[in-house]
């Protein structure tokens, strides 16, 4: 057995310790038994067994969550709260506690000691302690029980791999309004008598500034922060101290498990596993090495399924039936494994679990303009989502009318609702019709094929001479530019307004232009430009008038000139 | 609009790597997170790694500040300046 302190007897065992901090301002034991008490009192009279919990204090958080343990009811913990979640989650629970924007059930921190003698119980293993939510396939969020028994068991397996240092405070970028940051961040350590950051990370500045207080901490993390750390902070002044990092919901790339370590001088230990089935496997990255597989945790079984997705038998499962994950996978030697992917349509966006599917169902929904929506994910800077569009004939009118911009506004504000806005599209397409093949299939690649080219709105510049009021421009003016679609249809040229925005834009980029837009003046538009050509912008500023003096022109001759009034 | 301005405005859209959005059309003093822009935490981090990059600047560590900074473009600005000038 390990040193663990099981959940299901930590309030009638009381080991002194200190829960956790709030930067150097820490809370003991007694303080964490009061809180809990003080929310037990608060909550004893509302009927119902099942409660929604959000805090972004995890202190608080863990103080109702208790309460609610100890009168046999089951905590609900939604991983955001906004509109969609509760709406959803309303016929779902008797009620609401903590922060959230409807009537919720909260109360004040106060010093009130309820002075009556307190009976902590034990809590069976059987007892239905958590309810968390996971993108299921269907796209309807899935909700995932969770036993003391689940729990303790998933504890101590952890802490058979990696035994704890008492010491050695928790901080956080993570939420613990999921299951890794629930065990991870506040059962584990609570478990082993080891304090936790009750405010998360935003910035890794923040990270700095609470690793500070303490003289031996590790980071609980995710690829989407230690992507980000920012090298030339002074990470020197806390690595000594960093016991190791720990990053879960998504792989993280291997520069970046390798840069992390070497910031932090600590081992970066990366979990893999599902809000279905808790952690499996592990890997830390070696720099002699190429890509380190993932091997099983002490106690978990993992194999293969002939599909080759990936089965996995623990203790901490809902059943003794093992759980096939839809995770590809092939393994290596030692009964080490390779990820190679999912089989649906759910994906990780940013570290956060979404299905492409439910996105795509909350469109369809929310507008009569959608006759066909796709969603699929991109790589770019960033993992992110993005949407192709068919519209109906409503949809075509309303995108007439009141422009792509606010029709895709419209959108996310509905997307909004029920998605963190992390997942939410940042690009979107609409298109005349899908690009089915032949054989009737949507493939991927001409999905992603729409989102490569990104609309050319500026010609190259290849010369450019900038002087205190003047600016000369020699530019190429290439043929893809957005301003020759339908300009016109059997002759492209490049539109003349094009030309003055051009010319009032590089005026304020180069030459102080400041003022509105006023008026033009002799504008003449002598010689087309079509595809190709080169010309040279010549611009002229007098700031006592606030003139813009433009005029394009080339080998050919002059072919536009004017002046933009500005004021 | 300043040239710094301008300048920060080019700098979001790029480092953002932001589709449907032009100059023009950021406002100094709208939100860029949630409402406005409606950018993220994520573009919070790169935001806060590109200014370093290109300024020099460090947060505080002081998470209290931070979002003030962040809150709009007036106050990248005046956060870019301040530091400039000491």
């Amino acid at each position: 057995m390990s040193d663990l302190t099981l959940i299901s007897q930590w309030l009638t065992q009381q080991p002194e310790q200190i829960i956790s901090f709030e930067n150097d301002k820490q809370r003991s034991t007694k303080d964490f038994l009061k809180r809990v008490l003080q929310w037990k009192k608060r909550l004893e009279h509302q009927s119902g067994n099942r409660w929604a919990v959000y805090h972004d204090d995890a202190f608080e958080f863990l103080s109702m969550t208790f309460a609610l343990w100890q009168l046999g009811r089951t905590a609900c913990v939604p991983g955001d709260n906004r509109p969609g979640t509760i709406e959803r989650l309303t016929t779902h629970v008797a009620g609401f506690i903590g922060k959230f924007p409807s009537p919720a059930i909260t109360l004040e921190q106060n010093d009130n000691h309820p002075s009556e003698l307190v009976e902590w119980i034990n809590l069976e293993s059987s007892f239905h302690a958590l309810e968390i939510y996971t993108s299921g396939s269907t796209g309807e969020p899935k909700p995932i029980s969770k036993t003391i028994r689940q729990i303790e068991e998933e504890l101590e397996t952890l802490e058979i791999l990696w035994p704890s240092k008492a010491s050695s405070v928790v901080i956080t970028t993570v939420s613990h309004q999921h299951l890794y940051g629930i065990t991870f961040r506040l059962l584990w350590p609570l478990s082993a008598g080891r304090a936790f950051q009750e405010k998360l990370c935003e910035y890794p500045e923040d990270i700095l500034q609470q690793a500070k207080y303490h003289s031996s901490f590790s980071l609980v993390s995710s690829p989407s922060h230690l992507a980000r750390l920012n090298a030339s902070l002074d990470w020197d002044a806390i690595a000594k101290n960093c016991d190791y990092v720990v990053s879960s919901a998504a792989p993280l790339k291997r520069q970046d498990s390798l840069a992390a370590a070497k910031l932090l001088q600590a081992p970066v230990r990366e979990i893999y596993g599902s809000s279905e089935t808790g952690a499996i496997a592990w890997r830390i990255q070696q720099e002699h090495n190429v890509e380190t597989l993932w091997q099983a945790l002490p106690k978990v079984e993992l194999s293969e399924t002939e599909e080759g997705a990936l089965k996995v038998e623990t203790p901490y499962l809902e059943s003794n039936e093992p759980y096939i994950l839809a995770d590809q996978v092939v393994f290596g030697a030692e009964k080490k494994f390779k990820l190679m992917g999912r089989k649906d349509r759910i994906v990780k966006v940013e570290g956060k679990r979404v299905s492409l599917a439910a996105i795509e169902i909350k469109l369809s929904e929310a507008s009569a303009a959608i006759k066909e929506v796709r969603v699929i994910t991109l790589e770019r800077q960033r993992i992110e989502t993005a949407v192709i569009i068919e519209l109906t004939e409503v949809g075509r009118q309303e995108l007439e009318q009141s422009g792509r911009k606010t029709l895709i506004a419209k959108l996310k504000v509905e997307l909004a609702k029920h998605f963190e806005a992390v997942v939410l599209p940042r690009r979107w397409r609409f298109v005349d019709a899908m690009p089915f093949n032949p054989q009737g299939k949507l493939p991927l690649e001409s999905l992603m094929n729409l989102f490569k080219k990104e609309a050319v709105i500026w010609p190259q510049v290849k010369k450019k001479k900038v002087e205190e009021e003047s600016l000369s421009m020699e530019c190429f003016i290439p043929a893809e530019l957005l301003y020759f679609d339908g300009h016109f249809e059997d002759r492209a040229i490049l539109p003349g307004i094009v030309q003055v925005h051009w010319a009032e834009a590089y005026g304020r980029q180069f030459l102080d232009v400041t003022g509105h837009f006023i008026r033009l003046e002799v504008i003449k538009f002598q010689q087309i430009i079509p595809p190709n050509s080169i010309v040279t912008i010549n611009l002229e500023y007098v700031p006592a008038t606030m003139k813009l003096v433009f005029e394009y022109v080339s080998e050919k001759g002059v072919h536009s000139n004017g002046r933009i009034c500005f004021g | 609009m300043s040239k710094l301005h301008q300048e920060l405005k080019e700098m979001i859209i790029e480092v953002l790597d932001l589709e449907d959005v032009d100059v023009e059309e950021i406002i100094d003093d709208e939100p860029l997170f949630v409402e406005g822009l409606g950018l993220d935490s994520i573009d919070a981090l790169e935001i806060g790694l590109a200014l370093q990059k290109r300024y020099g600047i460090k947060l505080k560590s002081d998470s209290e500040d931070t979002p003030k900074h962040f809150s709009s473009i007036n106050a990248l600005v005046a956060l870019v300046e301040s530091h400039s000038t000491n």
